[in-house]
């Protein structure tokens, strides 16, 4: 059962803060007149929680050892007041100090937000993760440590929160329950952004404390600048990768293509999530189909980076950030193409085509567009001949957040789906009001301890919740169904959510992307290029 | 204390108007930030299309739509209507609406006092039968918006009280000086009422007061109208120090983060500035990061570094 609880509670309260119970998650509609089977949510082991603090809510995304000695803690907090400092500063966070003091500044906590939070709402209503809380909380510490309200002041604003190690890892792994979707700053009539501040505080952490999730960091833009991709992939292993793709084409469809690699001077650089070529090699295939039969000039790169779009930078780290868009940039322009254009990755089209824009500057800043106005010029064009009866089976449509609520992308690819899908339902909402997958913000690929149950029983739950209604009227496990994402990402996480509660298989429900869809379609490709097998 | 009147109306307007255009430029001169837009940017919010010039193929070869009227036309109804609220949440609205609408009205008010006591000066009679249009509408303009400020602000300042104290999740995050601010706002609107009521029917002593005070002439008005001149120069000095300001910032936040959808195109100035931006040292200090050296080092030159494994 759910305990109230008080902000202040986050320093105050020794044990664990908070517990998750798979009672109290919103309940999931059934199903072919099933219920959805429910699964206890794992718990961290002893070990686990005499190594790492996960007094929060009993999971863990960064794994925080304790302090050993009280001089660890006290450098701790000094590294963390330290950090506080410089979101403020000009020169150290210019890249978001303007969003950020008018969300610190002018939230009135009317709380009009919480209901538009996913994983608010899922959890059952948990305190802590409503979209106000961690704000609050850092503007509590804000208030006491760095503009030392005096102690009238502080009582009055309820500012008198203590600094102890517990308060700042619970912080920390709060940060980290949020997806970053920003569904709850699109519906504050002031304009405050409290996902913005989740952000912020991964940002302060990372940036000075050299705190992150381990995926995300370590194994993710550490890894990315220095062997190519943060899936570890290097430039050999992408070659022969290629190779067995063109050989896989032409056992699908009969087609011989020559996938374009490091061609100098071509109209296009395309730039794939490189989880894409290990996980879900069709979609790559799909794009190769596709751009080759409307002849377009196009090349990928083998160059260390220029053959992974992600940056994760944008979840938790402005250098990083910085550095993978600038690196991208420059593959670019040593391949001296027009212009580049992102693949199928939701948090890649933000990262580099909105967030980075104000990054490239002279020659590194090269126009860069997404595949998607791309596609829907290959199919509403006629470039590419589709037969929409090919894919005669329920297909519904999930929105990356990154490309719709924050790139405002969002017809190019329904265009699409009402051209060659005619079983197209939409999922409600949609659009730019769309629900994250769940897997938005790093979450996807985070899985250590046991994150993985928090991201599919609470922040993937109402996207879930979504995919069974859309095909609440066609249950029937002999009708195929396609949910497509097109991003590499959502798919990541939209696996795991049916994998989890074993309805992918039991009932046929599929994912994939949207090139795949257009293939599948292609007059001129005679067997079907969606293969149906789950994996 | 007419001249305390004087005194705290001249120190409560001045305060107010330099406090807050000191914000107001400390907001405006933050740096040029990363983007980070929500869709739909675009005046009409209750259409749920986005309308990105990111839908376009190429959309660096076509022309943008600004739509700058369009977007101000649709903050400023939101100002008198604030119909977001009402559609999230009509309980909070029903409150928040009136004490809103109290609080705009009752500054239209001292304008029109103002008005009214300089058309007074300037021989135009401020009374319901006036020979003069200006006079007799500036008189019913007075009397209808004051009084409707007053009993908007009341009902809306208790009703607010009442739903912050009942409703869990707004009592949790609320704080003394919130409720400070609601008991303040309501003395000033309950004053005015009060005042109007039993002492001033026609506002003909408030007009008086202001043109005792663009005369420099301070007159005498009676009790009841005095607390409430008063405590409204109060709150105006107390008010920069709340968050009332997001009456403003609230147009700055949407034009210049919520709706900044720039690009920074090759050669502009936008790109200049940007190149500015990134030559400012970073004195983060974790391991990844080159403590001390510029954005631009830290993007451009860490490369190869990191390829070596001298810093990751």
């Amino acid at each position: 059962m759910k305990k109230p609880l008080k902000i202040e509670d986050m320093s105050k309260q020794t044990g664990q803060l908070v517990e998750i119970e798979t009672e109290d998650l919103m309940p999931l509609p059934t199903f072919d007149g099933q219920p959805i089977k429910k699964v206890q949510l794992k718990t961290t082991t002893e070990e686990q929680r005499k190594q790492y603090d996960c007094s929060l809510d009993g999971f863990s995304a960064l794994a925080i050892p304790h302090p050993k000695t009280i001089q660890d803690e006290e450098e701790f907090l000094k590294r963390f007041l330290s950090g506080l400092g410089k979101l403020f500063s000009k020169e150290d966070n210019w890249t978001f100090l303007q969003p950020l003091v008018h969300s610190l500044d002018y939230c009135v906590k009317c709380q009009l937000c919480s209901d538009s939070c996913p994983a608010y709402i899922a959890s059952g209503k948990q305190e802590i993760y409503r979209p106000t809380f961690r704000p609050e909380l850092l503007r509590r510490l804000i208030n006491k440590y760095l503009k030392k309200q005096n102690p009238l002041i502080a009582k009055l604003t309820r500012s008198e929160t203590e600094l102890n190690f517990r308060l700042v890892a619970r912080l920390a792994e709060l940060a980290y329950r949020c997806t970053l979707c920003r569904r709850c700053a699109q519906v504050c009539p002031i304009g405050v952004d409290n996902a913005l501040i989740s952000r912020e505080i991964r940002k302060l952490l990372s940036q000075e404390l050299g705190i992150a999730p381990r995926e995300i960091h370590e194994l993710g833009t550490v890894q990315q600048l220095r062997v190519g991709s943060s899936t570890g992939m290097t430039p050999k292993a992408l070659e022969n990768l290629i190779s067995f793709f063109e050989e896989e084409i032409e056992e699908r469809t009969g087609k011989k293509i020559k996938i374009p690699v490091d061609k100098e001077g071509a109209d296009m650089l395309l730039l794939h999530n490189a989880g894409e070529f290990l996980s879900w090699p069709e979609n790559i295939e799909a794009f190769a189909i596709l751009l080759d039969a409307a002849r377009i000039d196009w090349t990928l790169s083998t160059e260390l980076v220029g053959y992974d779009a992600v940056n994760y930078g944008v979840w938790y780290d402005d250098i990083q950030l910085a550095k993978i868009a600038v690196r991208h940039a420059q593959v670019a322009k040593d391949l001296k193409v027009k212009k580049i254009n992102v693949g199928e990755c939701g948090h890649a089209h933000k990262a580099f085509i909105v967030v980075a824009d104000r990054v490239l500057t002279g020659d590194l800043n090269i126009p860069r567009e997404s595949a998607l106005p791309l596609l829907e010029d290959l199919v509403c064009s006629d470039k590419i001949k589709t037969d929409p009866g090919k894919n005669s089976f329920p297909v519904t449509l999930h929105d990356p957040c990154n490309i719709v609520r924050l790139m405002g992308i969002t017809e190019p690819q329904r265009r699409i789906l009402r051209k060659i899908c005619p079983q197209f339902r939409e999922m409600e909402p949609h659009g730019v009001d769309n629900y994250c997958c769940g897997g938005g913000s790093g979450f996807a690929i985070m899985s250590s301890m046991n994150f993985q149950d928090w991201r599919v029983q609470v922040s993937g739950r109402m996207k879930l919740k979504q995919i069974l209604e859309a095909f609440q009227d066609v249950p029937n496990p002999e009708i195929k169904k396609y949910v497509c994402a097109p991003c590499s990402n959502c798919k990541g996480q939209i696996r795991d959510l049916l994998n989890y509660y074993d309805i992918g298989e039991k009932y046929n429900i599929h994912y994939g992307g949207l090139a795949e869809l257009i293939v599948n379609a292609m007059v001129d490709i005679e067997k079907p290029f969606i293969d149906w097998e789950w994996h | 204390m007419k001249i305390l009147l004087v005194v705290a109306t001249y120190a409560g307007y001045i305060f107010i108007v330099t406090m807050y255009t000191v914000k107001i430029v400390k907001y405006l001169k933050l740096p040029l930030h990363l983007r980070s837009e929500i869709y739909p940017v675009r005046s009409d919010q209750h259409e749920r299309e986005a309308k990105s010039y990111l839908e376009s193929l190429e959309w660096w070869t076509k022309p943008r739509e600004g739509d700058f009227i369009g977007k101000t036309l649709y903050l400023i109804k939101e100002y008198f209507l604030l119909s977001d609220y009402f559609r999230w949440d009509k309980g909070y609205w029903l409150f928040l609406y009136p004490w809103h609408i109290g609080f705009i009205l009752i500054i239209t008010f001292h304008i029109l006092s103002f008005l009214g006591a300089f058309a007074e000066l300037l021989s135009f009679p401020v009374v319901a039968n006036s020979p003069s249009m200006i006079g007799s509408t500036l008189y019913y303009l007075s009397l209808g918006i004051g009084v409707t400020s007053f009993v908007a602000g009341l009902f809306g300042s208790i009703g607010i009280m009442i739903k912050r104290l009942a409703d869990e999740k707004l009592r949790d995050y609320a704080t003394p000086l919130n409720y400070f601010t609601y008991f303040f706002l309501l003395a000033v609107f309950l004053t005015g009422l009060y005042s109007w009521y039993f002492a001033d029917p026609s506002f003909h002593e408030y007009r008086a007061f202001w043109k005792g005070l663009i005369t420099f002439k301070p007159i005498d008005v009676q009790m009841a109208a005095s607390v409430h001149i008063l405590l409204f120069a109060l709150l105006l000095i107390y008010l920069p120090f709340t968050r009332s300001l997001h009456y403003v910032t609230r147009f700055f936040g949407f034009f210049l983060i919520r709706w900044d959808d720039k690009p920074n195109l090759r050669g502009s100035k936008l790109e200049k500035e940007i190149e500015g931006f990134l030559e400012r040292k970073v004195t983060w200090r974790a391991p990844h990061v080159r403590h001390g050296k510029s954005w631009r080092q830290n993007a451009v030159e860490t490369f190869h570094q990191d390829q070596k494994g001298i810093r990751l």
